[in-house]
């Protein structure tokens, strides 16, 4: 099945070279959780500040059960500090 | 409260609007504002809370001004280089409005000292530019109940929050802290500062104002609080998004069985 990855700022250089506007379409396989999906691209889940699916946050603690379905969109910002 | 004739025209339009009125425009004048961080976010939030006559405003920055500050900390001035920031917001603010009761802080928030000082305000505005003093000032807000209204910027983007856990919402549900977010801070030296990363001056001001704006909202109790959401500005893409957030009973501090039962986790 296919979802749409989106990551934001920094976490962009993780996306496939192909990417457009910061933003890909990926094959997942069927039950495929959402961070066994950032893992495969790379992307370090400690620099995973915002994670929301089809616009929805997703809490921290319920990331690692969270399984993606066929055409979601998962948008992923890192942590920012600045002042 | 009665206002002298220099306030009815200073506060003008403020008193003008519904929302405001003369029964708001008191209320800022009586409330009391602590700002941590006088840089990039700090400025604009000093300047508008000053002129908007927050009658009280303290600020807590350990930093002096440099000439690499200019670009974006607009508070500051080219004749304050070496300055502690702090006494160079208060001069600065001093010429926009004398009214307002500044509070000059040259140290830097600690676990010494956090609980004690922002037991003195109202509300707690963080401009702060590294994530444990963002966790620091969020415990302590939690411990004293008190209101936070947090922004963060780098590169060409901003992040607005308000955090209000020891209230709910208007359906009942608890709000959330910093922590329901983001549980721990990144590993040290992985997540770039404005020093090494960069920020575009001028969206020290899109954030900062929006920060004083939610600020000024959550001291007079009008609109929609932002807490249970937070609001992400994308320059380059010209984007604003509100999503809404929600408390997570497993937060170790505002969560079901909090492991945070004090600041002493927290480094001096």
């Amino acid at each position: 099945m296919k979802i749409t990855l989106k990551l934001y700022a920094a976490l962009g250089k993780h996306l496939p070279d192909h990417a457009v506007r910061g933003e890909v379409e990926i094959d997942v396989d069927s039950g495929d959780t959402l961070e066994r999906v950032l893992v495969a691209h790379d992307v370090p889940l400690e620099h995973c500040h915002l994670v929301l699916v089809n616009g929805h946050y997703v809490a921290p603690s319920e990331r690692a059960g969270k399984v993606l379905e066929d055409g979601d969109a998962l948008a992923v910002w890192p942590p920012v500090a600045g002042g | 409260m009665n206002f002298n004739e220099q306030q009815i025209q200073r506060y003008a339009r403020h008193i003008l609007l519904d929302h405001v009125g003369g029964t708001g425009q008191s209320k800022l004048l009586q409330a009391k504002v602590l700002v941590v961080g006088a840089g990039g976010l700090g400025s604009p939030v000093l300047l508008y809370l000053a002129a908007a006559g927050v009658g009280t405003i303290g600020v807590i920055d350990d930093d002096r001004v440099d000439l690499s500050n200019l670009q974006r900390q607009i508070v500051h001035s080219t004749d304050s280089v070496g300055m502690a920031k702090v006494e160079s917001a208060k001069k600065t603010i001093a010429a926009i409005n004398p009214e307002v009761n500044i509070v000059a802080l040259n140290e830097r928030i600690t676990v010494d000292n956090a609980l004690d000082l922002i037991g003195d305000y109202d509300l707690v505005a963080d401009g702060s530019d590294n994530f444990p003093t963002r966790f620091l000032v969020n415990d302590a807000c939690y411990f004293t109940q008190k209101t936070l209204v947090s922004a963060a910027i780098l590169r060409f983007d901003g992040q607005v929050y308000t955090f209000k856990p020891h209230q709910k919402d208007d359906h009942g549900n608890a709000l959330p802290c910093y922590r329901c977010l983001f549980p721990e801070a990144p590993p040290p030296g992985q997540i770039p500062s404005c020093a090494e990363a960069g920020v575009l001056g001028a969206l020290c001001g899109t954030i900062g104002s929006l920060q004083a704006t939610e600020i000024i909202k959550e001291l007079l109790g009008i609109g929609d609080s932002l807490a249970g959401s937070l609001m992400i500005y994308e320059g380059l893409s010209s984007e604003f998004r509100k999503i809404s957030v929600k408390a997570d009973p497993g937060c170790p501090l505002c969560g079901e069985n909090p492991s945070i039962i004090d600041l002493s986790g927290h480094g001096s």
